[in-house]
């Protein structure tokens, strides 16, 4: 999760970094008791936000501005910090090391094309007035389980102190469990989380059988998504947009959840209106039992009894009996199924899904 | 002759009185693989599936010194004491099924595994199975015989799921595997592609390969480099999957936890560069593989 500046520096101030005086606004009409001279910043989590216009002196204008197409609800705004240097410092994990890295560098904003170093992580490279404020940030990084902890700028005054003046950190979801700071759900598409998205997480919440709905992104098109597998779902929803199906959704489920979960999952997806079909898409499974998955699914579909066409495609143990009582449920329900097994290439089935929804045209 | 799993294979499962453990244990006994004890803490003096359980790697060991790979199949939170327990224990091959461990246990993990020569693969792997021979973890559920065959093509492959359809897209088209191995969709990983590429490359069963990549990190890029560098010489074709993830916005979080780009880094694009540029053929779609390998 990638946390707000004033999250982060939060994280910061809890080991000893020093960062300026500051208050949050979360309105407009919120009275600012810091003095001028201060600097104002749009809490809006995309980059490059100095660019985008979300950094103001002086003044709070920044309310209901889009920064990168996200809309600024909260302001934070910081007595200025006279300084005499900059740097860039940062603690993450290389996918080329396979380990621990510091990152290190002279400069501030946009630093990462301007020369900063990487290293494994070595305090003596550091420059001496560095030296007490980067294990601070390896104490944040460490402690509270961050796949990034970064300080840019790291500015020196003219005393020599040390100050953080933004803050990048991305907490790993996966050690949640052992972090006892939360943090609400991020306005990541730049809006708030939507009902469907909350409460398709609910799903694998206290069980542990397979996910189904731990991720799921409501997005704007009209063909609902059921997919199988964190990889398989990627490569038919990269197929689904090559043949121009517009997905109204991404969501997967793996590790053999059970019936229940699909259920539940189903619902959610097709609760969304103005859908023009759905695609109930996996590979050929190692392991997970593709009638529970599937007779879940049917479960699903008969409370919500959609009209549109209905495109599956699974392999895995137990597809022939899945298929069977498919094609009887079909017929006494009166589903619009189109039902594909293994010997089907699994992302032709994108093609067949686009133009069952949207009839034999380009559109 | 396949890679990883062998003839020799003689299997520890760690975590084996759960779920997921007792269900693996049952699968690998009835593809011919040779499971020779469990460790549960607590647990020590059970039997599943006819398998001894003890507490300790120790103990399994000194009861069945022939053990060297262990299966990880521990819940997440107790993944890195069962991890660094098999490299004290210089079991030379530890594979892990365990998903979503702290990013900051793997890091700790791999490096540990790194000094002491002992190769991880996973976190959060499917496993590996040689076809015919054996197989160490879920790859291949109850019965791999429909979609796994005995062959001469190498798969390696982040997903799970795509290790099988792959798997099978070969057996339907006459194609064999040899091994099939599953390194997981994490950001760090134990053994990335290069690093099997090179026992690929001295197997003399392996004729070519076929790579299953996706957006994030950087191991399509170093298998890149490593063919570049000469060091492996054999066919391979890739296909590569995420240009969907990059319409949405960074740091969105998919299916794997890998698969998440910041920058420029780990993007569509770069992979399939380097790729190209390696001489390495790119698949559109997986059912393009079989007729790309051409053997």
């Amino acid at each position: 999760m990638l946390l707000y500046e004033f999250e982060g520096k939060k994280l910061f101030k809890s080991c000893g970094i020093a960062v300026p005086k500051s208050q949050l606004l979360e309105s407009e009409s919120q009275r600012v008791k810091v003095k001028p001279p201060f600097v104002a910043k749009a809490q809006v989590l995309s980059g490059n936000r100095a660019k985008g216009g979300g950094i103001v002196f002086d003044q709070t204008n920044l309310f209901g501005k889009q920064i990168n197409g996200e809309k600024v609800e909260r302001v934070l705004v910081e007595e200025a910090i006279d300084y005499e240097k900059e740097y860039y410092l940062s603690f993450s994990y290389s996918t080329e090391t396979r380990g621990l890295v510091m990152t290190f560098g002279e400069g501030g904003t946009g630093v990462e094309g301007k020369g900063a170093k990487t290293y494994a992580v070595d305090f003596d490279v550091l420059p001496k007035e560095l030296v007490d404020t980067a294990h601070k940030l390896w104490e944040v990084f460490t402690k509270y389980d961050c796949e990034l902890a970064e300080i840019n700028p790291l500015v020196i005054d003219k005393a020599g102190k040390a100050w953080a003046l933004d803050s990048k950190v991305i907490l790993d979801d996966d050690a949640d469990f052992r972090r006892e700071e939360k943090f609400p759900q991020r306005n990541l598409f730049g809006r708030p989380p939507t009902d469907r998205e909350l409460e398709a997480r609910k799903i694998d919440e206290g069980d542990h059988r397979g996910t189904a709905g731990s991720v799921y992104w409501d997005l704007n098109g009209d063909i609902a998504v059921i997919a199988a597998g964190g990889g398989g779902s990627i490569v038919n929803m990269d197929a689904l947009l090559a043949y121009g199906g517009r997905p109204a959704n991404y969501t997967e489920h793996s590790g053999n959840p059970p019936r229940e979960k699909l259920k539940k999952l189903t619902k959610i997806v097709l609760s969304k209106p103005g859908l023009k079909g759905c695609w109930f898409v996996g590979g050929t499974a190692n392991f997970t039992d593709i009638y529970e998955t599937l007779m879940g699914f049917v479960d699903g579909l008969k409370e919500i009894k959609p009209k549109y066409p209905i495109v599956i495609r699974r392999g895995g143990p137990r597809d022939k009996e899945a298929f069977e009582a498919l094609a009887e449920i079909g017929k006494k329900e009166d589903f619009n199924f189109h039902i594909y097994g293994r010997e089907t290439p699994m992302t032709s089935t994108a093609k067949i899904m686009k133009e069952l929804a949207y009839g034999n045209t380009n559109n | 002759m396949a890679i990883l799993i062998t003839e020799k294979t003689r299997v520890l499962v760690q975590g084996i009185t759960g779920k997921e453990g007792s269900r693996a244990t049952l699968q690998m006994k009835n593809y011919a693989t040779r499971v020779l004890a469990g460790v549960t803490p607590g647990k020590g003096g059970q039997e599943v599936h006819g398998v001894p359980v003890y507490n300790t790697i120790k103990e399994a060991l000194e009861n069945h010194p022939g053990i060297n790979a262990s299966f990880v199949a521990v819940p997440n939170f107790a993944a890195y004491g069962a991890i660094k327990e098999a490299i004290e224990n210089k079991i030379p091959l530890i594979n892990i099924l365990t998903e979503h461990i702290p990013i900051q246990d793997s890091a700790k993990a791999i490096a540990m595994a790194r000094e002491a020569n002992v190769r991880i693969v996973g976190p959060s792997s499917i496993g590996i199975i040689s076809p015919g021979i054996g197989k160490v973890g879920s790859i291949g559920g109850d019965d791999p015989r429909g979609v796994y065959s005995k062959g001469n093509v190498g798969v390696i492959s982040k997903s799970g799921g795509m290790a099988s359809e792959i798997s099978w897209i070969l057996t339907k088209n006459g194609i064999g595997q040899s091994t099939v191995i599953g390194i997981g969709g994490d950001i760090l990983v134990g053994s990335g592609f290069a690093d099997l590429m090179a026992d690929f490359e001295k197997d003399e069963q392996t004729k070519a390969l076929v790579l299953f990549g996706e957006i994030g990190g950087t191991y399509e890029e170093e298998a890149a480099e490593f063919i570049k560098s000469g060091k492996f010489t054999k066919k391979v074709v890739s296909f590569v999957s995420g240009l969907f993830a990059e319409t949405l916005p960074q740091g969105t979080k998919l299916g794997h936890a890998g698969a998440i780009i910041y920058g420029e880094k780990g993007s569509y694009k770069s992979k399939i560069n380097s790729l190209k540029e390696a001489g390495v053929i790119i698949a559109k779609t997986p059912d393009e593989i079989p007729g790309l390998l051409e053997i």
